[in-house]
């Protein structure tokens, strides 16, 4: 009885300790860590530009930066909970069309994430001219999505 | 107005007025291009500002007498004999509006320069020199090159405001003489030396050829 009294008294604690937790992560937290996640793939793109502009460029180069952008546009749709958005009060580009159209903001992240898998695909593939090609289809769609929902003005 | 085309001195030459014109229909044009998420005709146009600013700097240094560094541009105690009215100004600019040439100048040839290297926030678009810095350095160049802007903004409110000042307080229209390059002078004053064109072109094809080799990413 005791035994399970102190188990209960424990999982009481941990659930209060996760719930704490789930709250700790209070929507500034979770706007810097979207936008360091958006600065991964940043430098991934200009890593990216920089390296087809040498006159040898190197395909191990581009398959970096390209793993580097595939794995952080998968984060990207999860990190615009409710509540974060400009009415949080911390600094953020995010526009109120990212909550009002949820469907078209998740489409183009879906299109993000296919357009960087098939940059991984085309670096690893060893052709640069399909790398090249790949590339440019990632950075239509972070354009895409930054037309429609981020504003310019920071 | 007649008068204003003919009469006077030649005082601002074709190069000196061709350049400022440009100046300022490439602002907006800056601006707007920028705004609208135009970055590839943004970096033509603002190449085109870096050839016409560094035309403009050798054209103060090679060029006619009104547009020379040299000719108007005094140190503290010269600005300061000026202001207190011991010293009469040449034809042209004065001590105290060199400052404001100098300043404007200085800031255009900053924000070409950052523009250069600068990136879109999302490291997309980017100037031909960015390449060679990284995305930090980048992030700063882009912040400053906002910054450069609107100093630039303050710059041409003020110069703005001192032109309507002489306008309306000193009874100078300095405005007529930039735009058909004649004004009559003070009694006294000499008519300042014009340069011969063949210079200007020089000038012209020296800073065309830079802004060409700096947009194409200075190739070597
Ligand atoms: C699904 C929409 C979407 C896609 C796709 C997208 N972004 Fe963004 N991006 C945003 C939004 C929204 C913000 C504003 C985030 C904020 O300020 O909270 C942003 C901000 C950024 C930032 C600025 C982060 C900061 O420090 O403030 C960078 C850099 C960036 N994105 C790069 C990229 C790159 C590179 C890609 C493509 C590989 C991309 N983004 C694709 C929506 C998107
Ligand atoms: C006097 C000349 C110039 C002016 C007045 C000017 C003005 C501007 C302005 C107002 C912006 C938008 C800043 C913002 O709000 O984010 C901008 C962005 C930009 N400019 Fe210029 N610019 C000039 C020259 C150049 C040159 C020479 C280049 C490169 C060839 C260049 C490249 C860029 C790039 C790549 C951006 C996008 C960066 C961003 O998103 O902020 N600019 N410029």
């Amino acid at each position: 009885m005791k035994f399970r009294k102190i188990a209960l008294i424990a999982a009481g604690c941990a659930v209060v300790a996760g719930g704490t937790l789930a709250i700790a992560a209070t929507p500034s937290d979770v706007i810097s860590a979207r936008q360091a996640n958006f600065k991964v793939m940043g430098k991934a793109m200009k890593g990216s530009f920089d390296e087809i502009k040498q006159p040898a460029a190197s395909l191990e180069v581009l398959k970096t930066n390209a793993n580097a952008i595939a794995g952080a546009a998968v984060k990207v749709a999860a990190g615009f909970p409710q509540g974060t958005g400009p009415e949080a009060g911390v600094k953020t580009t995010a526009l109120p069309a990212i909550w009002e159209k949820p469907q078209e903001f998740h489409a183009d992240a879906d299109k993000l994430v296919k357009a960087a898998q098939a940059y991984q695909l085309a670096a690893a593939s060893g052709n640069l001219d399909a790398a090249k090609g790949a590339l440019m289809q990632v950075g239509g769609t972070c354009k895409g999505c930054h037309e429609d929902f981020r504003s310019r003005d920071n | 107005m007649p008068r204003a085309r003919e009469a006077g001195a030649k005082l601002w030459d074709w190069p000196v007025r061709l350049i400022h014109w440009s100046f300022v229909a490439l602002m907006p044009m800056l601006w707007w291009t920028a705004q609208h998420d135009n970055i590839s005709l943004h970096k033509r146009l603002g190449l085109v500002m870096l050839g016409l600013v560094v035309a403009r700097l050798m054209w103060g240094v090679v060029g006619s007498e009104p547009a020379r560094f040299a000719r108007f541009v005094k140190g503290p105690r010269g600005l300061m004999a000026y202001l207190r009215g011991r010293e009469k100004a040449a034809a042209g600019h004065n001590p105290l509006g060199a400052l404001s040439v100098l300043a404007l100048l200085g800031l255009l040839l900053a924000e070409v320069v950052l523009g250069l290297v600068t990136q879109d926030v999302d490291g997309i678009e980017s100037g031909p020199l960015n390449y060679l810095v990284s995305f930090d350095v980048a992030e700063v160049a882009r912040h400053l090159h906002e910054l450069v802007f609107n100093l630039l903004l303050g710059l041409i409110a003020l110069h703005l405001c001192a032109i309507l000042y002489y306008r309306l307080f000193k009874r100078d229209n300095l405005l007529t003489p930039m735009v058909f390059g004649r004004k009559a002078l003070d009694e006294g004053m000499a008519a300042p030396a014009m340069a011969p064109a063949w210079r200007a072109l020089a000038c012209a094809v020296v800073a065309a050829a830079l802004a060409w080799w700096l947009g194409a990413g200075a190739p070597h």
